[in-house]
């Protein structure tokens, strides 16, 4: 089998697309754009967990992180 | 709905200068929008033409214009956004294909395969061949794709895979000789 044969075999089992877009995917983008703006961001979750973790390991300097909020 | 859309998003030519551009790199989404609606067209079509499969292609269309605009600070308004889009574009396709099993978006796309297999004697070698052609590793399948189906000019895709034209034909190549083996492993050596 010589690779033109192959290639024209290739060519006949498979079409090209039929690749027109027919819609606007702009309000999809923008859901996810709004979506990902109210995300927290990962430096945040780290925060967050350093103060849990302070927390636990700490008891009785939550009070003292309460005084100061 | 899309006959809203500006007549040009079919186009790949390099932007012109455009103060859209600095105010996209900029973070302005009005911009943004501007680029989005213009290239969303064309963005679909690459796509589409690699993964074969249009609601797949919608959702990376989408993906793709979120890394633009999360990339935005490292665009370089003297570039051309269409090359820069596209080249994104190409490697999100590419990196489904590496998850997605192979659509069957093949010959004949308005009959159901049920009737395809009444009208076409050829029908063992054509699904064969679909089937060993999905099989191809995805950065071979997708240079054969566009290359041998889709015909895209090689230079067009060197510049989507950001890479030499000789390193294009030489994936075509090796796609094709994986091919055949696949092929002559199956039995069928037409």
């Amino acid at each position: 089998m010589t690779d033109e044969r192959l290639q024209s075999l290739l060519r006949d089992a498979i079409d090209r697309a039929d690749s027109e877009l027919k819609r606007d995917l702009w309000p999809a983008m923008r859901t996810r754009l709004d979506a990902r703006t109210i995300r927290v961001s990962p430096f945040d979750w780290a925060l967050i967990a350093a103060v849990i973790a302070w927390g636990i390991l700490f008891p009785n300097a939550a009070l003292a992180l309460l005084y100061h909020l | 709905m899309l006959q809203s859309l500006p007549p040009v998003i079919a186009t790949f030519a390099p932007s012109a200068p455009d103060g859209r551009l600095s105010r996209f790199a900029a973070s302005d989404l009005e911009a943004f929008e501007s680029l989005f609606r213009e290239y969303q067209g064309s963005v679909f079509t690459w796509i589409v033409k690699i993964v074969r499969d249009r609601g797949a292609a919608e959702d990376l269309t989408i993906e793709t214009f979120w890394r633009i605009y999360r990339a935005r600070a490292r665009f370089d308004p003297r570039r051309s956004f269409a090359a820069w889009a596209r080249r994104i574009a190409t490697n999100v396709a590419i990196s489904h294909m590496r998850h997605a099993t192979w659509r069957r978006l093949s010959s004949r796309r308005d009959e159901p395969a049920e009737s395809r297999l009444y009208l076409d004697s050829d029908l063992g070698v054509r699904e064969a061949i679909i089937r060993a052609f999905g099989t191809l590793p995805p950065k071979l399948r997708a240079a054969a794709t566009l290359a041998l189906i889709e015909q895209e000019p090689y230079d067009e895709i060197a510049s989507a895979l950001d890479i030499s034209i000789g390193a294009v034909k030489s994936r075509v190549f090796r796609a094709v000789h994986l091919l055949r083996k696949k092929l002559e492993r199956m039995g069928i050596t037409p």
